[in-house]
């Protein structure tokens, strides 16, 4: 047995309770989704654990658009009819990258927002995919993914309870794609692109990387000029280049900024032609 | 803490660490057929069913299983006889060293109870969270697809 400090696990009867254990002073306390996360990056000093499962958080609902409760599985997001119909599967065709069959059978959509690994694919493609959270930190809000990771970044870190996605209006695609080692490896480097369409114009685009190896991000910058353009070669290449550019590239032990800028390129580039392929076939 | 579980259709009430995993409670429990192997959910030969679904038991905080119905390689056999998914196993000499195997056969039997007709590539994608020490898949990959036959009534004795 791996000795810990934890002295307490706890499953709370509703999310208030699951707050006031959290925000115990004097505690250092870690939420349970699946608890992978929890386990495998350990913190010496957590002395409690509090587990979502008695929540009845665990759903995936397809009304305007699709609504996940936090402790939804992987596997039960790709089980499940509202995520293979959303946007012609590309939840199902992230998601079944994601780790292991023994992983996705217990992770959970919250606890891989609260986690929120700079190698994460889920977050760069929920980004794009303009996710909103509901969240808890005394009352029950509703926040955006963006405005939860940089309100994480200064400490602030409610109960996720529900992630929500936009119904996709018509002309609406997107794209994934991510660069690993081997197969099973997280990715060195990851990025997705959601896009609407009007014949071949482009009226909306978000772009994210992630793995830059920072926290995955959306590039403004870029987004606002493919907005208005063709998606031809010319502009694929030109809003490739520009990402390239506009990420926060650095070195670490698994690749070199520049390496990262070239996958970002090519990545960026992949996920556009992809939506510029299949616009023309709806076309 | 106190929780209380089905370990292979027996009902236990078990004393466990708030901190401790899973694989150790079983272990603790008698159940060796769970293996030790990574500990960080690489590479599959702690997996169990937990209300009918593959996990790391490794990975697994006991007390998350507080209520559920566990199920281990030792807890396949019905009535002395051998699961299909083990018999194919040992028919088509997918056992190997054997220290992979509880894992595997844990991986096929989820993968089955969903799938009775799963694609090599679905067989590749169920046990992709299995490593063979071994290093061969082959045998394993055929020994999924026979106890499919078998479990689909087809025999599969070709």
């Amino acid at each position: 047995m791996i000795p810990t400090a934890i002295r307490d696990y706890v499953r709370p009867a509703s999310v208030e309770e699951a707050w006031t254990i959290l925000t115990e002073p004097g505690k250092t306390v870690r939420v349970v989704g699946g608890g992978i996360d929890v386990h495998l990056f350990r913190v010496p000093d957590v002395t409690a654990l509090v587990d979502l499962t008695a929540l009845d958080l665990s759903y995936v609902r397809g009304e305007d658009g699709i609504a996940i409760g936090a402790t939804t599985t992987f596997t039960e997001i790709l089980e499940s009819a509202p995520a293979a119909d959303y946007l012609d599967g590309i939840l199902l065709e992230v998601l079944e990258q994601v780790a292991s069959p023994l992983q996705r059978n217990q992770g959970t959509i919250g606890g891989t927002l609260g986690s929120a690994h700079p190698w994460s694919d889920v977050i760069p493609l929920l980004l794009v995919l303009d996710a909103e959270l509901t969240v808890f930190d005394g009352e029950l809000r509703t926040t955006s993914l963006v405005q939860m990771l940089t309100d994480r970044a200064s400490g602030v870190r409610p109960l996720i309870t529900e992630v929500r996605l936009p119904a996709a209006p018509a002309g609406a695609d997107c794209a994934f794609a991510a660069f690993t080692a081997t197969g099973f490896d997280v990715a060195i480097l990851n990025c997705a692109v959601y896009a609407e369409l009007e014949g071949e114009r482009c009226t909306a685009a978000r772009v994210a990387v992630g793995g830059t190896p920072a926290l995955a991000t959306r590039l403004a910058g870029i987004e606002e000029r493919l907005v208005g353009e063709a998606l031809d070669e010319v502009s694929i290449e030109r809003a490739a280049d520009l990402a390239g550019e506009a990420i926060d590239a650095r070195d670490d032990r698994r690749a070199t900024a520049e390496y990262r800028r070239t996958l970002t390129r090519a990545g960026v580039a992949r996920c556009l032609r992809r939506i510029a392929a299949r616009g023309g076939e709806v076309r | 803490m106190t929780i209380t579980l089905t370990i292979n259709g027996t009902r236990r009430t078990v004393e466990i660490d708030p901190g401790e995993r899973l694989l150790d409670l079983l272990r603790r429990e008698g159940v060796m057929g769970v293996k030790i192997g990574c500990g960080t959910g690489d590479c599959g030969a702690c997996a169990v069913l937990v209300n009918g679904r593959a996990v790391n038991s490794c990975l697994l905080y006991a007390a998350k299983a507080d209520g559920a119905e566990v199920i281990t390689v030792e807890g396949l056999e019905k009535d002395g006889a051998l699961h299909p998914v083990q018999e194919a196993f040992l028919d088509e000499g997918g056992i190997q060293c054997g220290y992979c195997t509880p894992g595997m056969v844990i991986s096929t039997v989820d993968l089955l109870s969903r799938n009775p007709n799963p694609s090599e590539a679905e067989i590749r994608q169920a046990l992709s969270g299995n490593l063979c020490r071994c290093t061969g898949y082959v045998k394993q990959i055929r020994a999924v697809k026979r106890a499919a036959e078998r479990m689909r009534g087809g025999g599969g004795d070709d």
